[in-house]
């Protein structure tokens, strides 16, 4: 089955994620990415019907993106 | 809890800009991110001891005060002050506190309503201005002005052939394209308001096809009505009598 | 960590001594708490003629994002409240749940961080008053038509942007004559009179239909009156541009002169009327 609209966005969002980590330093590289990680599977359980929920994440998602990925931060520890 | 996620959805939270030039003098900041072994909830947590509950939650910090401001809301909800405070408020509160009345029927209702606005999108960072579109008069300044004339125009057109009480065809064509193109314009602003061209723009499309389509489909039976039967003002009159 | 587990134990503090003191002693500061506990004597003393409100509130926490809104009920004792509805909200947070969260800052209706809908309308908490007189529920919800972050705060991201778009600052090419400041004359000040006094609350912009449909595109009341207020000042050499910023169907014209705005400015301010001047201006 092809991915909905809102599947297409989270993938887009992850990919985003993603491809953002790979602009921090190399040595912190993998703490982004795990973090990214994280992240998603923190609300890996809200049903695929629950779409004010998702469309709720997925702005969060964009504004926690933003932040993280402005050059100012170098790192993300755990 | 109070991750970054209060400080993220807020309007107020501007992270400043850092130029290249900053961080060539090395002022860098790392979030640091307690990332939870296991799931908690804000109830399993109060069973805890707070500081427990404050090391297994992902916290920020801000290590260098370039880098985030956090909204005053965002810091009124620290973590261990909600929870405790909750607890209090559990134990001081009861009688009165209803809690749970119902759920809300305002903005969470899964029932559809008719021509619901979409969901928005936000372009660009928090910080960009919200995109200024091009100027064109033609649908601006000039339609507004255009409209505003033809409604004004629409009220002597009306009135005088009653006034005058004579038929005259060229006014009564004069008329009928009046109110052909004020309401062909009336709804094109329905479409503009409810069928956005940024979300939908092929729906736009269409409606305003179907709207062209209309319009000369009336336009086309007037010219027949005018033509071929007794005309606008005359079919008012003998209803009016009738 | 230290510096996290100091700023969240001032927060604790700050927190406690806006409560009762009893439950949570806190040296600092709290005179407040003492104040408030003494007035709350008194009151026991007067007795029983409590004037009990119900205050139904809208809650959503972004933490449990699955769980649906809901509305919370409070009953306070009138007495024992301000006169006005952010009075019951900080009360309600001080003493029955801490967890409510709302914006506030001068409780005098000049910063608009209290903007709410209140019993059906947009309006700031601070220059509300409770509806004593009937003993009916008061309803508070966020601003209509808006993300909500927590509880009664909107997102106002998107609001943000486009005050920012129409450049609200004054735009010039050509110094003052004498190097000072630049000068203008009692009328043309007149002029910014009913426009400079807006506080930006969003009352106006989320109570417009017309905004709640197209907000991404439409400006809204608010920050019409804003462009508005440019245009109309006399040192401001960028009237063409800011004019021709405006000129497409969105920005401006989706304004119908529904008037929504005008009626609920808790400022008593008139933005249907900014915007029909910037129309009027416009026109031809």
């Amino acid at each position: 089955m092809a991915p909905s609209f809102l599947q297409r966005e989270i993938i887009h969002l992850y990919r985003q994620c993603l491809r953002e980590c790979r602009k921090k330093p190399v040595a912190t590289q993998s703490h982004f990415r795990y973090f990214a990680r994280t992240e998603f599977d923190k609300y890996k359980d809200v049903r695929g019907r629950d779409i004010q929920t998702i469309e709720h994440l997925l702005r969060k998602g964009r504004r926690q993106l933003e932040i993280y990925s402005s050059p100012s931060v170098k790192d993300v520890q755990r | 809890m109070a991750d970054i996620s209060d400080a993220v959805i807020g309007p107020l939270v501007f992270p400043i800009a850092e130029g290249p030039s900053d961080q060539a003098q090395g002022s860098s900041a790392t979030i640091f991110v307690h990332v939870p072994v296991t799931a908690r909830s804000t109830n399993d947590a109060a069973d805890d001891d707070e500081e427990a509950a404050l090391e297994s939650n992902p916290q920020l910090i801000a290590a260098d005060s370039t880098t985030i401001t956090m909204a005053s809301i965002a810091r009124s909800v620290l973590p261990t002050q909600a929870t405790a405070a909750s607890r209090l408020s559990a134990v001081a509160a009861r009688p009165i506190v209803n809690n749970a009345v119902r759920t809300t029927a305002f903005h969470t209702t899964s029932r559809r309503d008719l021509l619901p606005p979409l969901p928005q999108r936000v372009d660009g960072t928090v910080n960009d201005p919200a995109p200024i579109p091009p100027t064109s008069p033609s649908h601006g300044s000039y339609h507004w002005t255009f409209d505003r004339l033809l409604a004004g125009a629409l009220v002597p057109l009306t009135v005088a052939p009653f006034a005058a009480g004579s038929l005259n065809p060229t006014m009564d064509a004069v008329l009928c394209a009046a109110i052909l193109i004020h309401s062909h314009t009336g709804f094109q602003n329905i479409i503009i308001d409810y069928v956005p061209q940024k979300r939908m723009p092929r729906t736009r499309k269409a409606f305003m096809w179907g709207l062209n389509a209309a319009t000369a489909v009336v336009g086309l039976a007037l010219y027949e009505f005018e033509t071929t039967d007794v005309g606008l003002t005359e079919t008012v009159k003998r209803i009016w009598t009738a | 960590m230290a510096a996290l587990r100091s700023s969240s134990a001032a927060a604790r503090a700050l927190a406690a001594s806006s409560r009762p003191a009893i439950r949570r002693p806190a040296s600092s500061v709290r005179g407040m708490a003492q104040l408030a506990d003494a007035a709350q004597q008194s009151q026991h003393a007067a007795g029983e003629n409590a004037k009990m409100k119900t205050f139904q509130i809208y809650r959503w926490n972004p933490d449990t994002p699955t769980e649906k809104p809901k509305m919370q009920s409070y009953t306070l004792d009138l007495n024992k409240t301000g006169p006005m509805v952010l009075d019951a909200l900080i009360r309600i947070k001080n003493e029955l749940d801490p967890t409510l969260t709302f914006r506030r800052s001068c409780r005098e209706g000049i910063c608009g961080s209290c903007a709410m809908n209140i019993n059906g309308t947009n309006t700031l908490a601070c220059l509300c008053r409770i509806p004593a007189e009937d003993s009916k529920e008061t309803k508070i919800y966020p601003l209509p038509h808006t993300y909500v972050v927590k509880d009664l705060v909107p997102d106002l991201t998107l609001f943000y942007k486009q005050y920012k778009s129409i450049k609200p600052y004054l735009q010039r090419d050509t110094p003052a004559e004498d190097g000072k400041e630049y000068r203008q004359t009692k009328a043309d000040r007149k002029k910014l009179d009913g426009l400079y006094e807006c506080i930006l609350c969003a009352c106006c912009s989320t109570s417009c239909p017309s905004y709640w449909w197209n907000s991404e595109e439409y400006l809204g009341p608010a920050i019409l009156l804003q462009s508005y207020r440019w245009l109309a000042d006399s040192r401001d050499e960028k009237k063409a541009e800011r004019m021709d910023a405006l000129n497409n169907s969105m920005s401006l014209y989706r304004c119908h002169t529904i008037l929504n705005c005008t009626r609920t400015c808790p400022k008593g301010l008139n933005p249907g009327l900014a915007i029909a001047k910037i129309k009027k201006e416009m026109a031809f």
